[in-house]
């Protein structure tokens, strides 16, 4: 059997020490030993039973149940004040032949593959290479569960790629304690694996794309996500490049992301002599310096071969943040110093200009050691207007401030999941990251900050969104409504045909509810989440 | 003189202060491949915030007819695999001291070490 700890504790933080946060409860489960139970199949639905135990357990005490991963998220998302589970050690996973795949599906099942919900991006890396394949994309970064990526909308700068939840195409829940309460969903118009191998996860199967939408980007709040079923690609290496451009091109090509005319980079023109369109894309934006330039970061992609250039010497250098840290700290006696010391730590915070590397995904956007308390607000807006919000929020940052971090502009394909933050035809997420503050200093509040972010982009009439797993007003009056529009409403409609009223709670957090998405919503439709195929 | 001999015993002193200082350092090896036995929940504040970390300060007593010695790294709750993703041996001039003292017979194990998840 699968083995739980229950921890009794007073209170829980966050990876980049964003708490602490109240705790009563925390739950930690472990596979039972393959030596005892050989068939992955076997633990994997062993594990199904002890959460669908203790899901039953703080239903009966009448206690929130919320899983999580690598808590990497600096917003309240994860939370909940009753109790939490770990589910950092459920990380086995499957592959699939032919013989399991739907009828009608379009996916080769050589590039499908189901992680449990404890799986952190590298260890799914690792696994897909094990195999020949990749992630498509990730979140920049490796250390984060795959099922508290899709749930938050976690993603990179994959200019034609989209988030992690992007190449998810099935996903199994826990919705409850009881028989029946183990649910496979998919999209109707894209099925992948057939009833049968769904039964031998236990689960009834509901192929509806609304729900499935819904459900991509879930918050948490959908129920126990056990595990994500994603198609991934062949190996493929990146060809990374950092420049310094005029600021003029560099926000041209974020306004544009039309890269035929970017030609400074000889080695990425086609034949034609225009330039090759990039992987990914990103501006850095030293708000406390304008010497006209822009240091930007572009990769390509390539066909994966062996031998190729060792990339660690690069990539291991990291942002030195505990000289930023100690920086901050004296900083924010004098607040007027921190863009002199931030001028001065550039070489440290941004990339080394004609910086080159090769590396698969993994390695590219290997570990990031962790460097002291950190915070990171991230503001998605339509990449045409990438200019006119960056100008607002960095005028804001310095206003309010100064606030010890930087910009930078990240770009990402419109997603079809119901929340997604990147809900525009290419979202540009305008984000800054920095060290948090002591805010009894002598510079505002965090919360003051991201407020006042939110009421200048309004001002200024720009549609955005914001980072579920980000900092943020998240109270602010109508945020959500303002975000989101009808598919806020669709989004809790979802959650309530799926999920019974005591689950609804039990699933929630202050979080939801700060944010409107708790409330229960009636549903009209009697076949609302019917199977569709 | 006696002003001439105070100075020559601060810059001494400084000198030894320095060389004592700069006899405590450490190493870092990390693995390149495979994710670390994980945390939860975080308490730590540095390096090793969300990782599993073993700490081992003890002193090891080697037999005259032993050669070196090895510490044997084992599958238990805290190292779930057994193989090592991180490992961090620090070196102390009380370690050097006392194993220059006892013919290396004794030594001084500063060690952190993270397994593979």
């Amino acid at each position: 059997m699968a083995r739980t700890t229950k921890l009794s504790l007073n209170d829980w933080d966050t990876l980049h020490a964003n708490g602490p946060f109240p705790l009563k409860t925390l739950y930690k489960t472990k596979l039972e030993a393959s030596a005892l139970m050989p068939s992955t199949l076997d633990r994997y639905n062993d594990a199904a039973q002890e959460i669908q135990k203790l899901i039953k357990e703080a239903k009966n005490k009448n206690m929130g149940f919320r899983a999580y991963g690598s808590a990497w998220s600096m917003s309240k998302i994860a939370h909940q004040k009753d109790s939490m589970h770990y589910n950092g050690h459920m990380n086995t996973y499957f592959s699939f032949m032919d013989q399991d795949l739907h009828a009608l599906s379009s996916y080769e099942a050589s590039n499908l593959f189901l992680f449990q919900c404890g799986n952190n991006i590298k260890e799914v890396s690792e696994k897909l290479a094990g195999h020949g394949k990749s992630l498509k994309t990730s979140g920049a970064s490796n250390g984060q569960t795959i099922a508290g990526c899709i749930s938050t909308g976690v993603h990179g700068s994959g200019i034609n790629v989209g988030s992690v939840q992007d190449y998810v195409v099935g996903l199994n829940l826990i919705i409850g304690p009881d028989p029946g309460d183990i649910v496979y969903l998919e999209r109707h118009t894209k099925p992948a694996l057939n009833d049968v191998f769904v039964q031998k996860l236990r689960s009834r199967v509901i192929r509806n794309d609304g729900l499935f939408n819904a459900a991509l980007v879930g918050l948490g709040s959908f129920g126990f996500i056990h595990g994500v079923v994603i198609e991934a690609q062949n190996l493929f290496l990146i060809k990374r490049y950092v420049r310094e451009l005029k600021k003029d091109k560099a926000i041209a090509l974020a306004e544009s992301l039309d890269f035929k005319g970017f030609k400074s980079i000889p080695s990425e023109l086609d034949s034609a002599g225009n330039g090759n369109i990039p992987y990914h894309y990103k501006v850095f934006v030293n708000q406390y310096k304008d010497n006209g330039n822009y240091v930007v970061e572009l990769m390509y992609k390539k066909p994966f071969k062996l031998n190729y250039p060792d990339p660690f010497p690069v990539i291991k250098k990291s942002i030195y943040r505990d000289l930023v840290n100690l920086a901050v700290e004296i900083g924010s006696r004098v607040p007027s110093t921190i863009p002199i010391f931030i001028n001065a730590l550039k070489n440290s915070i941004l990339p080394k200009v004609n910086e080159e590397s090769t590396g698969t995904l993994a390695e590219t956007f290997w570990d990031a050691p962790y460097q002291g308390p950190a915070f990171a607000c991230s503001f998605g807006v339509d990449h045409k207007n990438s200019k006119k919000a960056l100008e607002v929020l960095t005028k804001v940052s310095i206003d309010e401030g100064p606030i010890p971090g930087i910009f930078a502009m990240r770009f990402i394909k419109k997603s079809k999941a119901t929340l997604s933050f990147a809900r525009f035809p290419t979202t540009c997420m305008v984000e800054i990251d920095g060290v948090l503050w002591n805010e009894k200093k002598n510079i505002g509040t965090l919360k003051g900050f991201s407020k006042k972010m939110i009421q200048a982009l309004k001002n200024s009439n720009i549609p955005f969104t914001i980072h579920w797993g980000k900092n943020a007003d998240w109270a602010f009056p109508g945020l959500i409504d303002h975000m989101y529009g009808q598919d806020a409403k669709t989004w809790r409609e979802y959650r309530c045909a799926l999920l019974s009223d005591e689950m609804q709670k039990l699933f929630s957090n202050e979080f939801l509810t700060q944010t409107g998405l708790a409330i229960k919503e009636t549903v009209n439709d009697p076949n609302l989440i019917k199977s569709l195929v | 003189m006696n002003i001439k001999r105070h100075v020559i015993t601060v810059i001494l002193s400084l000198f030894l202060l320095i060389l004592l200082f700069n006899s405590c350092y450490s190493v870092r090896l990390r693995s390149v491949e495979g994710a670390y036995n994980p945390a939860a929940p975080i308490v730590r504040d540095d390096y090793y915030r969300d990782m599993e970390v073993i700490e081992l300060d003890t002193v090891i007593t080697i037999g005259v007819a032993d050669k070196d010695f090895t510490y044997l790294i084992k599958v238990n709750d805290k190292c779930p695999t057994g193989k090592l993703h991180t490992v961090e041996y620090r070196n102390t001039l009380g370690g050097v001291l006392l194993s220059t003292i006892t013919f290396g017979r004794k030594r001084l194990v500063k060690i952190k070490y993270v397994c593979m998840k």
